[in-house]
């Protein structure tokens, strides 16, 4: 274990690894200071260029740039009171009312320690959970992770949306997902399924032009109808001074940043959360921290630990997430699953694998996500006073350079004009889908895990007839699935129940 | 316009999961097991959000999601999120008929003349800049194929 351990750092430190990290690391900096696109669409974007990389250098490459996309949203969120990503949210409450009160580099200087602390006990998380999940893993058949992939898809459906109505369409979201992963050739007879009698579906649904259209389009549009620049008429001056300050606050609160940081642990963890929930549930457990009614009142208006707080979670949230990815096959998020598209690419399979044969790649993730996150630190201290002339790119500048990046991207997953048509069709349903209020992460994890499930499902079934779904652990997730579907009902039960 | 817009997402879904279980009753239980335990429950809930939105008295269902921006007037929205789809899809029309090659400087230099009002140089000089990019990291560093478009190879003969 230990020499794997320092194998995964001699990994990532070998040039190739490490020039791809650095470029990771450059291109993820920027999509997290540029509201106009998020992280988990970047990644998606950036899957097509790993199809000739080794397994090392991809994960270097994609996690160097999307573990930095919170640290640097952060920037934007606290300056111009716009979220850099969706994760970047909260810390907007009491960020930006400093940065209004004449505290910017004070709000900065917390946000990037305590980003920085978050992501290193995010990445010790996952370096301490192989040895836990590891023999754990190896005791799981194929009944068992189909049914890992219900809850995980419980969790998302359910979690992602809010009351029964919510939930409905999360699970409308993920059911949609999974029906597309049947399109293809079925893998058990043979049956070409749903390919419209092309030849180019047999294949199935590529996940690059899926991915790039369902969240990159309705950026894309959004962007449009904005029509003027990212962060408007903002006024920026001077924020290096005062960054200082803001580093030593997050020592004079310690504590509060090792509990948020696991509250994103913990919430990266459980598959179907996320870092929107992990930054408010963190916020929530900052506000907790005043002691007197005047204190709490505090927050909202400028109160450093209300910055404190989201930022250690939004990044500790990262080396969590990739605990059920790697060990499980389960994303965390809407990000982790299409970072689960990536292990495919380079022909890994998540789960007892990459614990026992391929631990050194394993561990070479947890120090890409400790390296990115130092010498993003390091480089946002030394560029915070330019950093404000990024933010101010306009829209119409942006638009045509991210237009062909998507069909780029998208063109080049099968060479074939094709993935285009499957991009601007997704483009269209992620639109709607994001017009009607419908999560899109759900189809996304129903897309990913559709075709590892049918074939879970189907061996179950082959193998143990019905006596599968009577297996201990089987019976223990079913419980847990179902009472991840009943608990939203019963939350809005008992609220409504008080109101009356 | 949202429920309008979650009504017509649940129809779809229900006309697809529906043609997806009779298609599967046909095939050999390997094939038709996954369809079936997907293709039924997935008709139910679309037929249900359908229901809902028909017969319910609100949404409140917030998604935790991206979100529209809401600042710009309805119609200046509707206005510009079809300018968004048209640029879209001309980018794909100008792929098809005259390559990639031509068409990534072509669309960069209309839309920020067009849509951006930007001056001549200026348009020129960012053209020039995102075209040298698109060449020297697709073509020259990862040698990414790119075909003639329809035009100049007689409407996709090659």
């Amino acid at each position: 274990m230990g020499e794997a351990f320092v194998q995964g750092l001699l990994l990532v430190l070998q040039w190739k690894p490490f020039a791809f990290m650095l470029l990771g690391i450059g291109i993820g900096f920027w999509v997290g200071l540029l509201p106009g696109i998020g992280g988990a669409t970047t990644l998606a974007l950036m899957l097509p260029f790993i199809y000739n990389m080794q397994p090392v250098e991809a994960f270097a490459f994609l996690l160097g740039m999307h573990s930095v996309v919170a640290t640097t949203g952060d920037v934007t969120s606290i300056l111009f009171g716009v979220p850099g990503e969706a994760t970047t949210a909260a810390i907007i409450l009491d960020g930006h009312a400093m940065a209004k009160k004449g505290e910017a580099g004070r709000a900065l200087g917390a946000a990037l320690a305590s980003s920085l602390v978050g992501a290193l006990i995010g990445a010790a998380a996952l370096a301490l959970a192989i040895p836990i999940v590891r023999p754990l893993v190896l005791t799981f058949g194929s009944p068992e992770l189909f049914m890992l992939a219900i809850v995980g898809l419980a969790f998302i459906a359910s979690l992602s949306a809010q009351g029964a109505r919510g939930m409905v369409r999360g699970f409308l979201a993920g059911g949609l997902g999974l029906f597309l992963a049947m399109v293809g050739q079925d893998p058990q007879a043979g049956v070409a399924r749903f390919t419209l009698d092309t030849l180019y579906l047999w294949q199935g649904l590529d996940l690059v032009p899926v991915l790039v259209g369902l969240f990159a389009i309705p950026e894309i549009i959004d962007l449009v109808v904005r029509g003027t620049s990212i962060a408007g008429n903002a006024p920026a001056g001077r924020i290096s001074q005062g960054a200082l300050e803001g580093v030593k606050d997050v020592f004079r609160n310690f504590w509060l940043t090792i509990r948020c940081s696991l509250i994103g642990t913990f919430i990266g963890i459980t598959p179907g959360l996320g870092g929107a929930v992990a930054q408010w549930m963190a916020y929530g457990h900052a506000t907790q921290s005043a002691r007197t009614p005047e204190e709490r009142k505090g927050f909202g208006q400028g109160d450093v630990r209300g910055v404190i707080g989201p930022g250690a979670a939004c990044n500790s949230k990262e080396g969590g997430a990739l605990i059920p990815t790697i060990a499980f096959g389960v994303p965390g998020s809407t990000s982790m699953a299409i970072l689960l598209g990536g292990f495919f690419l380079l022909g890994l399979v998540p789960g007892p694998d990459m614990l026992t044969k391929h631990l050194p790649v394993t561990f070479s993730m947890v120090w890409t996500i400790v390296l990115a996150n130092i010498i993003t630190v390091a480089a946002c201290f030394l560029l915070l006073n330019r950093l404000t002339a990024l933010t101010r790119v306009q829209g119409h500048l942006l638009v045509p350079v991210i237009l062909v990046l998507v069909f780029i991207g998208s063109y080049t997953s099968n060479t074939s004009y094709a993935d285009i048509v499957v991009t601007i069709v997704f483009g269209a349903v992620g639109y709607f889908m994001v017009v009607a209020g419908w999560p899109r992460s759900p189809l996304v994890l129903g897309l990913v895990l559709g075709k590892i499930a049918e074939n879970y499902l189907y061996i179950s079934v082959a193998r143990y007839d019905a006596a599968w779904l009577g297996r201990p652990v089987v019976v223990a997730l079913l419980i847990v699935a179902i009472g991840v579907i009943l608990f939203p009902i019963f939350q809005a039960w008992r609220a409504r129940q008080r109101h009356a | 316009m949202h429920s309008r817009t979650s009504l017509a997402l649940a129809i779809a879904i229900m006309a697809l999961s529906a043609w997806g279980t009779f298609s599967a009753l046909e095939w050999p239980w390997k094939a038709k097991l996954f369809p079936l335990v997907i293709g039924i429950p997935l008709f139910c809930l679309a037929l249900a959000e359908a229901l809902w939105v028909i017969f319910g008295k609100h949404d409140g269902a917030a998604a935790a999601d991206f979100k529209l921006t809401q600042e710009q007037p309805p119609e200046v929205a509707r206005r510009r999120t079809l300018l968004a789809a048209a640029w879209t899809l001309g980018f794909f029309a100008m792929i098809v008929l005259l390559g990639f090659q031509i068409a990534v400087p072509l669309l960069v230099f209309l839309y920020l003349k067009l849509q951006g009002k930007e001056g001549w140089l200026f348009t020129i000089i960012f053209t020039a800049a995102v075209w040298a990019c698109f060449y020297g990291l697709f073509d020259l560093l990862l040698h990414l194929h790119f075909p003639e478009g329809w035009l100049f190879s007689g409407f996709g003969a090659s």
